[in-house]
């Protein structure tokens, strides 16, 4: 959490986390690159870079794309989740490099713009496995360029995280941009069942984490609730952790509950950095910590300490006995709302 | 995420859990691999006419009909540049027949019958195979 933008908050945890990515992007380029030779020792050091950096960033996008749903299901991957935008530019570093590569090779020399050779030197746009599959990368390589350049902090913060976050949603499409480019491009011309299949298991990995992550949540979004004089029933008291936060739905969205210092506090579950889960958080010096990226916001009232202006909305809380209630009407961001006394 | 968000990547996921496999299969279901076909038969096979030359090695299979030759690449060859060419009586590259990419059946125009056929690598000028007929 920084009140200026700097073009990297460098940590301890990010510096290791971008040792680890740029060591294994090297490690498996040289891999690559000695197999290759190995099999085959005529390869041309373009073809190697062309297929070491194109066949590297696909591995990292599934990466990136699993990691969402893996910490969704299960927190321990959380940590990965904390740099995920370092690994997403450095995925599209090794796709510039694989797009660069083989638009000079096939492109570049001849007496057309080497753009417009990528659109018109392949002119079979009615067949699909003769289908010029060099336009799919070409498109799926502009969205990663657009992604990785407003990756950064200020970029969220001025285009507001609902705007970032569908402009960030583009990456699905890119994906599939990915795998019709392969398909319909390397594996046309060099079959192989190993690759073939490993893109197919990959594909069906990521898919899947996406599905059964989107079902599980939509089950908590219809999850039945108990209306009393226009209160609705969350839980026993005894179900919250100290503090820790119970995550409850309220008119489709999710509201986290925390419970702290004999008290008991509502807010929005969604942290405006990124969207993360404040509910999935803990309270770390009187702060609500958002597990993501580590933003704060004060229990009582929403808002990030000062002098951070982050604020979510607030919701009114109350005790029977040892069942908790909320109130359904959320207050405006940033309301001060009296904590319910345990 | 909020409640749209969580919608909206249900959709999309929904959405590219059918559309990337029907790519997948429209895309690999004519190659070699799955293929229920051979397609490096000849698809003159049965037919008719009959072959005028031919020729075979571990690389091609050829054969020379009235008018055309047809070529049948066995399997794709390593090299990014595999142009056919006539061959003269001296062993010499003449005219350019055609050019070659991927494994599979390949159909060229002739003129005259050639002497024999030069398949060959432009950008690395090295003679990939060659035969007289």
């Amino acid at each position: 959490m920084g009140l200026d933008y700097k073009l990297v908050l460098w940590s301890k945890y990010k510096k290791t986390y971008d040792k680890i990515i740029a060591a294994s992007m090297l490690l498996y380029i040289i891999l690559f690159a000695a197999i290759t030779l190995i099999l085959n020792s005529e390869t041309s050091i373009e073809t190697i870079v062309i297929r070491a950096f194109g066949s590297l960033a696909i591995i990292m996008l599934h990466i990136i794309l699993v990691i969402g749903p893996l910490a969704r299901l299960n927190i321990s991957f959380l940590p990965i989740l904390f740099n995920r935008r370092h690994l997403g530019v450095s995925m599209f570093i090794a796709s510039f490099i694989h797009g660069g590569f083989s638009m000079f090779q096939f492109h570049a020399l001849g007496d057309v713009n080497p753009i417009y050779s990528i659109f018109t030197s392949n002119m079979d746009y009615g067949s699909l496995t003769n289908f010029p599959f060099q336009v799919l990368g070409f498109f799926a390589l502009l969205i990663l360029f657009v992604m990785a350049s407003t990756s950064h902090d200020f970029f969220l913060g001025n285009l507001s995280a609902k705007v970032w976050k569908r402009l960030h949603m583009m990456v699905y499409g890119a994906y599939a941009l990915i795998i019709a480019h392969v398909f319909l491009g390397a594996f046309q011309q060099e079959t192989s069942l190993f690759t073939i299949g490993v893109l197919v298991i990959g594909f069906i990995l990521v898919a899947s984490l996406h599905l059964i992550t989107a079902f599980k949540e939509r089950k908590i979004d219809n999850a039945k609730t108990y209306k009393k004089e226009g209160w609705l029933e969350v839980c026993n008291l005894s179900e919250i952790e100290e503090d820790k936060a119970k995550i409850f739905t309220v008119n489709n969205e999710r509201v986290a509950i925390f419970k702290y210092e004999g008290k008991l506090s509502a807010i929005h579950n969604v942290c405006k950095h990124q969207g993360g889960p404040l509910g999935e958080g803990k309270i770390i010096d009187g702060c609500i910590t958002c597990p993501w990226h580590g933003y704060q916001y004060l229990p009582s009232n929403g808002q990030s300490p000062p002098p951070f202006e982050e604020k979510v909305a607030t919701y009114e809380l109350k005790l029977v006995g040892e069942i908790v209630y909320i109130n359904p009407k959320a207050f405006e961001e940033g309301t001060e709302v009296k904590p319910c006394k345990i | 995420m909020t409640s749209g968000q969580r919608k909206a990547h249900q959709y999309i996921w929904l959405l590219l859990a059918i559309a990337i496999p029907l790519v997948m299969i429209f895309a690999v279901k004519d190659l070699a691999v799955f293929s229920s076909k051979d397609t490096l038969e000849s698809t003159l096979a049965g037919s008719k006419k009959a072959s005028l030359k031919s020729f075979e090695n571990d690389i091609v299979k050829t054969a020379v009909f009235e008018g055309y030759i047809e070529i049948i690449l066995k399997a794709t060859l390593k090299n990014a540049s595999s142009v056919v060419y006539e061959m003269d009586e001296k062993g010499s590259k003449t005219r350019v027949i055609g050019q070659l990419t991927t494994a599979g059946i390949y159909e060229f125009n002739i003129n005259n019958l050639p002497k024999g056929i030069i398949i060959y690598d432009d950008l690395k000028k090295v003679e990939i195979t060659k035969f007289l007929f």
